[in-house]
């Protein structure tokens, strides 16, 4: 039995649909991100979760009991909200015990509960500010206080750093993470961020219109895409994508590739068997950035190396690597080379193929093949 | 751009371009000067002379002034703005605010309804008056439809009673401007954030408490306007009570505004009548003046 089970949830407004059946099964203790595009449904599923929209059809439990039909307040959770909704007439103390007030705690212990919070965000010189006089950052913490005083089975959080600037946002991400370390509370974390998710999450949904792509620890999306979508959405710089052919060679399925004049064939590893089916057949195929390098920083140890000369059309240094742009396949794809790489532009230089990491695509269902 | 004139069309035209508006403004400008400023001063000149059916220059000093204040009238007068002012002010705010919540939870008829409630104020206070004057008088009409359907102990007449007819006016005055107020909270209260209400939700307060604690002490800056926009038209009130009792029975409904216009032209006390409509003036400018201040300190900043 799993500690919320989201079981094929389907949300309509009027005549559009906007959740089309979503199954999410998380235990206690995980970090659930649901990442997408905008508009794609995440809000309005959080919200189902928390009983503040309704629940079209399906069915939600949370440790076994069916929550369909309880009232927020009953639900035992809390929530942060992307604006932070801080109640502006109210300290910031009164914030944040608001929630313990209405629950009618003695005020004793309210003060402390609110104490020990402000303690653990370091907001104590705050408490008696008003949410006027904060900074977004403070807000930030004063919205998280609110919902960590009440210490719920379940903590919600709709796109809650997405208002701080760059800088901040990193460092609040870190700390979101230690306070799930440390508390380990069971979390369910919406963003369109996907490299908020990759950091924070324990498991990943990711959806795309109304529908669930793929649900699984972030490894398990980064690496194992299961599908075109997934593939070109999670990662930073994105997955390469390109066309193939798959053709034998020895009895043994290998990709071939446009490239310039002639063409690359990649000797194929993962899911060999299903692509023995696509001989003679366009697939796409899909490389990440960091599994195309130079030689010398390829990982022979555990990958599978297939070197090859290509032309660079484009340098981009970002400090911490070099990412080479080469012409493959139909379209331009990014190389991540060792730091301080001298190339340039027109130059021919080895590239090393790490092909124990190449996943494959049906072209029409965009589904992965395996 | 075809309709946009070009600045380098000639000296003389550009000139004229720029003198153009303020010479169409000057003459409306020049008759504000003097009809309304100058009126002002002159007003005030008035009540410091010995003016009486007619006017006359010679200086009285704080004559007119100690006449007004002991005089039985004008203090009838301030204790029924008193009353009106306090009584139009809270009711209209608590009704108002009550209208407003109640077309705050998406009901389907809001459009309608809120045309309904806004209808009264597009009526001027005369209209106002009388029709309030035909309906609260006993031989005509609420009384006189209840004893024809038959209810002959029926009896409602404020209108002609001295010590109730001041709140047949706040009645009407009410009726007015309720939905005028509704409509300042209901653009106060679409502005508050939907998370907030959320928020206070999950937190587990219940509708009413959301309501008390934290959407209406949002909501102060609507009450700041609310009660300016009221006092001055309390203040001001002059016509519908004209319309519906005429200041009485007696001077029971006798209000400064009724105060000064009897004064003026039917007493022959020019002189009290222009210290009561100094008086007036003075309370008006205190309420209004630091209101408009910070409203214009504020879009400033
Ligand atoms: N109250 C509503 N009525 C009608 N459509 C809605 C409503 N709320 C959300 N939607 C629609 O549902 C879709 C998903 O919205 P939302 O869950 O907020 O997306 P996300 O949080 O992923 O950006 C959007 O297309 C939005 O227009
Ligand atoms: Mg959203």
């Amino acid at each position: 039995m799993s500690f919320l089970h989201i079981n094929n949830i389907r949300k309509h407004f009027g005549e559009t649909t906007v959740l089309k059946g979503i199954d999410i099964a998380i235990e206690q203790g995980d970090f659930l991100v649901l990442v997408g595009p905008s508009g794609c449904g995440k809000s309005t599923l959080l919200n189902m979760i928390a009983g503040l929209d309704s629940i079209s059809d399906g069915e939600l439990l949370l440790n076994g009991r069916r929550i369909n039909e309880v009232h927020p307040a009953q639900r035992d959770i809390a929530m942060v909200f992307q604006s932070y909704a801080l109640y502006p007439s109210m300290t910031v103390a009164g914030n944040i015990g608001f929630g313990l007030e209405m629950r009618k705690v003695p005020k004793h212990e309210r003060r402390e509960a609110i104490e020990r919070v402000a303690k653990m965000l370091q907001i104590e010189n705050l408490l008696d500010r008003k949410p006027g006089q904060l900074s977004g950052g403070q807000r930030q913490r004063v919205a998280m206080g609110r919902a960590l005083v009440r210490e719920p089975q379940l903590f919600l959080f709709d796109e809650p750093l997405s208002n701080l600037d760059a800088k901040l946002r990193v460092d609040m991400r870190t700390e979101i993470k230690q306070l799930h370390q440390r508390l380990g509370a069971t979390i369910v974390y919406v963003t369109h961020d996907q490299i908020e998710a990759m950091t924070l999450a324990t498991r990943i949904a990711v959806m795309r219109a109304g529908e669930l792509q793929q649900l699984g620890t972030p490894q398990q999306v980064y690496d194992d895409p299961g599908n075109l979508f997934v593939a070109g959405f999670m990662g930073s710089p994105s997955m390469n994508l390109l066309n193939a052919r798959i053709v034998m060679v020895d009895d043994e399925p290998v990709a071939r590739i446009a490239a310039g004049e002639g063409t690359l064939e990649l000797p194929i590893v993962r899911d060999r068997e299903a692509l023995r089916g696509w001989q003679d057949r366009e697939v796409i195929i899909g490389l990440r950035p960091e599994a195309i390098t130079d030689p010398a920083s390829a990982n022979r140890q555990d990958g599978v190396i297939h070197e090859t000369s290509l032309t660079v059309s484009l340098v981009e240094p970002t400090g911490a690597d070099v990412y080479a742009v080469t012409h493959l396949g139909g379209r331009d794809i990014n190389a991540r080379m060792r730091p301080g790489t001298q190339l340039s532009p027109g130059e021919q230089t080895r590239f090393a193929f790490d092909v124990s990491r190449m996943v494959a695509f049906d072209p029409q269902s965009e589904e992965r093949i395996r | 751009m075809p309709n946009s004139p070009s600045p380098q069309g000639g000296g003389a035209r550009a000139r004229m371009q720029r003198w153009l508006p303020k010479l169409v403004l000057s003459p409306s400008f020049v008759l504000i000067l003097f009809f309304v400023y100058g009126f002002i001063l002159w007003t005030t000149y008035i009540s410091f002379s010995n003016s009486g059916m007619l006017p006359d220059y010679s200086w009285a000093g704080l004559r007119q002034w100690s006449r007004l204040w002991n005089s039985w009238t004008w203090g009838i007068a301030l204790h029924n703005i008193w009353i009106f002012g306090l009584l139009y002010i809270v009711s209209c705010i608590v009704l108002g605010l009550l209208l407003a919540i109640l077309l705050d939870q998406r009901i389907r008829a809001e459009g309608a309804l809120r045309t309904i409630y806004l209808y009264p104020m597009a009526l001027s206070f005369i209209v106002t008056g009388t029709a309030w004057q035909w309906f609260l008088n006993p031989g005509l009409g609420l009384e006189k439809t209840m004893h024809e359907l038959g209810w002959q102990s029926f009896s409602f007449n404020w209108l002609i009673d001295s010590g109730m007819a001041i709140y047949t006016i706040v009645i009407a005055a009410v009726w007015q401007a309720t939905g005028f107020i509704m409509a300042m909270f209901l653009a106060g209260l679409r502005g508050i954030d939907g998370e907030m209400i959320k928020a206070a939700q999950i937190d587990g307060a219940p509708a009413w408490k959301i309501y008390l604690r934290i959407i209406i002490p949002q909501l102060r800056p609507v009450f700041l306007s609310a009660v300016v926009v009221l006092a001055h038209l309390a203040i001001k009130s002059f016509d519908l009570i004209v319309a519906m009792t005429g200041g009485g029975p007696g001077n029971s409904t006798a209000v400064p505004a009724t105060f000064m216009y009897s004064y003026a032209f039917s007493r022959n006390e020019m002189g009290i009548a222009a210290a009561s409509a100094v008086f007036m003036l003075a309370v008006i400018a205190a309420l209004i003046i630091p209101y408009l201040y910070s409203e214009l300190r504020e879009s400033r900043s």
